[in-house]
């Protein structure tokens, strides 16, 4: 299994790195992206207050972003090229190679949006405070996000045009979860539709623990992680149900 | 061995049987063709074999294990290159390629690398292993797809249209490496193509299914014996046609084409022409090939 997982990374990885000029140019426009929101946003000048938490956010929806487009673009292009039919026909089970899949993702979203949020940090002297208390806020965060990465997976397995939605949600997650202005800076009714999108509980949990400095019991009776968990694990569900009735589907369709 | 036992597919509210009771055995070593008009099946019964496609009914077992129950051990023993898809990552090396499916098949690195050593060597690749796949000829990418299929030494290997798109010597390649590994090394080849000269050259024993059902399932050389019950023979002689032949004349030779029923009945052929003046050239029986009798078998009647 530990073989199966480690080729499937690697390959998946290699595939990425085969062209790596487009993730360049990608990475370059999303931190130009950042500085230059912020600098709108701040009507000329980039607010310190404003930097951190919006830094944070927004590594949460790189994160978001690039994972699911690694996974997207490659299991569509997978089907259409007949590796992903190949890669069926051995005595792999196929929720491993998912998950190999989910790890590649995962890893190829951590290094793109730890580098994206490294240039602004560096050009703009963005300081974010490091604390033990935010470790479990950004593993769930992460988790949340890859289980979205997850659902967009099962549904990529039999509808081509998953593109479309894939991008009108990550564009509604960049306006709301955080990356502009900070949530408690959005009406109540807007903040509790945004917390219903993936990342956005995870930025809430973050912010609290980094930038407010409240320890983890208080985050979780605030309601913040146990939402973020329970968001995480219904994604999961319907994801994982999705599929296992979808990937019938589209061996049936290879 | 590949067994396949009243393996059925329907589809749909309208109860379309696309694979109908379809039973072969197939036994190791040998070089299997099944073959079909489009539409007739084949690629259904392939899916289903390939564990892509659930059966309605029947079962298909591989080296003994079934494909539905015992899907890891019973994939353990298959390797396939499926047409009309690139079978390999392009934008990774030969090299790369087989490491990751030999992996995938459950083989540790250094076993994967000896084997993909030897693989890409006699296929003559191994000078560009390192290349990536997107920028090799249409035949350099096939071999990368049977060396992959092949990189985990599977009893059973299935090829679908392995020649389809190959120029003369690349398909020589193939047509040789396939003969190979089923005389010395083996390996039960199931081969599906519309290429029958192919299939004639290769096969030692071949079905043929149509709308679902298998209408033949005989070693070659038997199910070309069967349809030389009804030899034709092609006569040439000099000059212009006799009449009451079906003949065609061209540079000063006429070719007649004879069906008898009894090979008896060739004599009162030439007795005819002898009559007739004709200056007899040459006398051969035309044998059936593979194409006749397929052609045969899908247009009429089940035959076999």
């Amino acid at each position: 299994m530990r073989e199966v997982l480690r080729a499937e990374i690697g390959k998946g990885l290699r595939v990425q790195l085969a062209h790596p000029a487009g993730h360049v140019i990608t990475l370059l426009i999303s931190t130009m992206m950042y500085l230059g929101l912020q600098f709108v946003l701040g009507q000329g000048e980039l607010r310190q207050d404003l930097l951190p938490p919006t830094l944070v956010a927004i590594g949460g929806y790189w994160f978001l972003q690039y994972a699911g487009l690694v996974m997207v673009a490659d299991l569509i292009e997978e089907k259409r090229a007949g590796t992903f039919t190949q890669s069926q026909m051995s005595p792999a089970p196929a929720w491993l190679l998912m998950l190999g899949r989910l790890l590649t993702a995962s890893a190829f979203g951590l290094a793109v949006a730890a580098v994206a949020a490294l240039v602004p940090a560096l050009l703009a002297q963005i300081t974010v405070p490091l604390r033990w208390a935010a470790l479990l806020p950004a593993v769930l965060l992460v988790a949340n996000a890859l289980a979205f990465t997850f659902l967009l997976a099962a549904l990529a397995l039999v509808s081509p045009m998953i593109g479309a939605l894939q991008s009108l949600f990550t564009s509604l997650v960049l306006l709301l979860n955080g990356s502009f202005l900070p949530l408690n800076l959005y009406p109540d009714w807007l903040a509790a539709a945004a917390r219903l999108l993936p990342t956005t509980l995870g930025v809430e949990a973050l912010t609290q623990t980094l930038f407010e400095g409240r320890p983890l019991a208080e985050v979780w009776t605030g309601g913040a992680l146990p939402w973020l968990l329970a968001h995480t694990l219904v994604l999961t569900a319907v994801a994982g149900l999705l599929f296992g009735r979808n990937h019938r589907r589209a061996l049936e369709s290879s | 061995m590949i067994e396949i036992d009243a393996l059925t597919k329907v589809y749909g509210a309208a109860q379309v049987r696309a694979v109908d009771e379809v039973s072969l055995r197939i036994p190791a070593g040998s070089v299997f063709g099944f073959l079909g008009p489009n539409g007739a099946g084949k690629t259904t019964t392939i899916k289903m074999l390939a564990g892509l496609l659930t059966p309605t009914s029947g079962r298909v077992r591989l080296g003994g294990f079934d494909v539905a129950r015992q899907r890891p051990s019973a994939m353990a023993q298959f390797g396939a290159v499926l047409e009309g898809s690139r079978n390999v990552y392009w934008s990774l090396s030969a090299w790369q390629n087989l490491m990751y499916f030999g992996r995938l098949k459950g083989l540790r690195k250094a076993r994967v690398a000896e084997r993909a050593q030897d693989l890409l060597t006699d296929l003559g690749l191994w000078e560009r292993r390192h290349d990536k796949v997107g920028g090799f000829s249409r035949g350099m990418q096939q071999k990368v797809a049977i060396a992959a299929a092949l990189i985990a030494d599977p009893p059973i290997v299935l090829l679908d249209e392995p020649t389809l798109g190959l120029d003369v010597e690349a398909t020589r390649t193939v047509k040789n490496w396939i003969a190979e590994q089923a005389r010395e090394l083996g390996t039960t080849i199931l081969l599906t193509t519309h290429q029958l000269d192919v299939a004639q050259e290769l096969c030692d024993r071949v079905a043929v299914i149509r709308q679902g059902r298998l209408v033949a399932d005989l070693p070659t050389r038997e199910l070309l014996a069967r349809f030389r019950e009804r030899d034709r023979y092609e006569i040439r002689v000099e000059g212009a046609a006799p009449s009451g032949f079906d003949a065609v004349t061209r540079d000063g030779v006429t070719t007649i084409s004879a069906r008898v029923s009894d090979p008896l009945e060739v004599y009162d052929v030439v007795e005819r022409l002898r009559a007739q003046g004709a200056v007899l050239e040459s006398l051969t029986q035309v044998q059936p090939d593979l194409e006749d009798v397929f052609l045969a078998l899908v247009s009429e009647p089940s035959h076999a």
